[in-house]
């Protein structure tokens, strides 16, 4: 795939390196010249375009027209909607990546039709108080920007699904066990298999299920 | 309730309810304008650029980011008869003044864009412009014209 990426801040280049490690071809475009010269320099391989991405011409330039995936990753919203939007509008890019900057800003980017706007504050937000809270429960995978939630729960010695057979544990609708972890041993769960205390449960959960299918698991929340 | 009160108000005083985003020097000017004879609301982030307006200034004013949806519904842009989005920054006038238009279908949506081309690009899609510099050149055009 071609991908353009509009700013070379530490987000965008980590980036751009991941993607060109996967094969991908990859555009960076940045104001700044000074840190522009050193890229070119540093990054094999990647194309990278000193200017400012909101203006079309720039765009033209990285030959965004061809680009399969756009992805703007300044640190400031407008821009990144702005950019998103002429990829679109003015270049048919079909498939528009920005980083949300401030979480308010977040209706606008839809407004504008920004197809993926990423709300890195609200993600961080999100991992540092999972990390901080020493929970039973941890977030291991969320899917279609967050609907879908892969999770890892360590059912605890009270717990009121405990040495019963899952056929006899009502979980809640739309969500399912997907396998118990018990020591080594890996189990893919079914009607008949016992859930021990000290076992840890994977399920899979559509977002809204999430807390319900914890608190039936653990028996709190 | 409030929107209802602007809407007897309007019909009583004939006054047009208008929303200015960017108090800068250009805000500040219009809204000094208007308020003489119309219903003015002047948005910006800076408390110092909204303290500029004066005592005197019998408008409303809000002090908050254009770009927080809540910002645009706290200023009623829904009853507004026009809305200029005027602050210093191209990218931030085009992404609210589209949004506005969008989101409130607002008939008249005037912004500043200093670039020529992205004036041409967002002219299409329903946004009235204005150009600075292009105004500039104009009136210095006229001045051996006669």
């Amino acid at each position: 795939m071609y991908i353009v990426i509009a700013g070379a801040g530490r987000l965008g280049l980590v980036l751009a390196k991941k993607l060109k490690e996967d094969k991908h071809q990859v555009c960076i475009i940045d104001r700044n010249e000074l840190l522009c010269n050193k890229l070119a320099g540093e990054l094999k391989g990647i194309i990278v375009i000193c200017g400012d991405a909101t203006y079309p011409d720039i765009l033209k330039e990285a030959k965004i027209e061809k680009a399969d995936v756009c992805v703007s990753s300044a640190s400031s919203d407008e821009d990144n909607i702005i950019v998103c939007h002429l990829a679109k509008e003015l270049f048919g890019v079909k498939r528009t990546v920005a980083r949300v900057n401030d979480p308010k800003h977040i209706p606008l980017y839809k407004y504008m039709k920004v197809d993926n706007p990423v709300d890195s504050t609200s993600i961080i937000a999100r991992v540092v108080e999972e990390e901080a809270s020493f929970s039973d429960v941890m977030s291991l995978l969320s899917i279609k920007k967050g609907r879908l939630s892969i999770v890892r729960v360590d059912i605890p010695e009270d717990s009121s699904v405990a040495n019963k057979p899952l056929k006899d544990i009502s979980l809640p609708k739309n969500s399912v066990l997907v396998s118990v972890l018990r020591g080594p041993d890996i189990i893919i769960p079914y009607g008949s298999t016992v859930i021990l205390p000290g076992d840890e449960v994977i399920a899979a959960t559509l977002i809204d299920a999430e807390k319900e299918l914890i608190r039936t698991l653990i028996g709190k929340i | 309730m409030q929107s209802l009160k602007r809407q007897k108000n309007k019909l009583l005083t004939g006054m047009r309810y208008i929303v200015i985003i960017g108090c800068g020097k250009t805000g500040k000017n219009l809204a000094h304008e208007f308020s003489r004879e119309e219903n003015v609301v002047v948005v910006d982030k800076s408390l110092k650029s909204l303290d500029s307006l004066g005592d005197d200034f019998n408008g409303k004013k809000i002090w908050s980011d254009a770009l927080d949806i809540n910002t645009l519904d706290k200023a009623e842009v829904k009853d507004a008869d026009a809305v200029y989005v005027l602050t210093g920054n191209d990218n931030l006038n085009l992404v609210v003044g589209k949004v506005v238009k969008i989101k409130y279908g607002t008939k008249k949506v005037i912004i500043s864009v200093n670039d020529v081309m992205k004036k041409k690009i967002f002219k299409e899609e329903g946004l009235t412009i204005v150009n600075r510099t292009y105004l500039i050149v104009e009136v210095l055009k006229k001045c051996i014209s006669s």
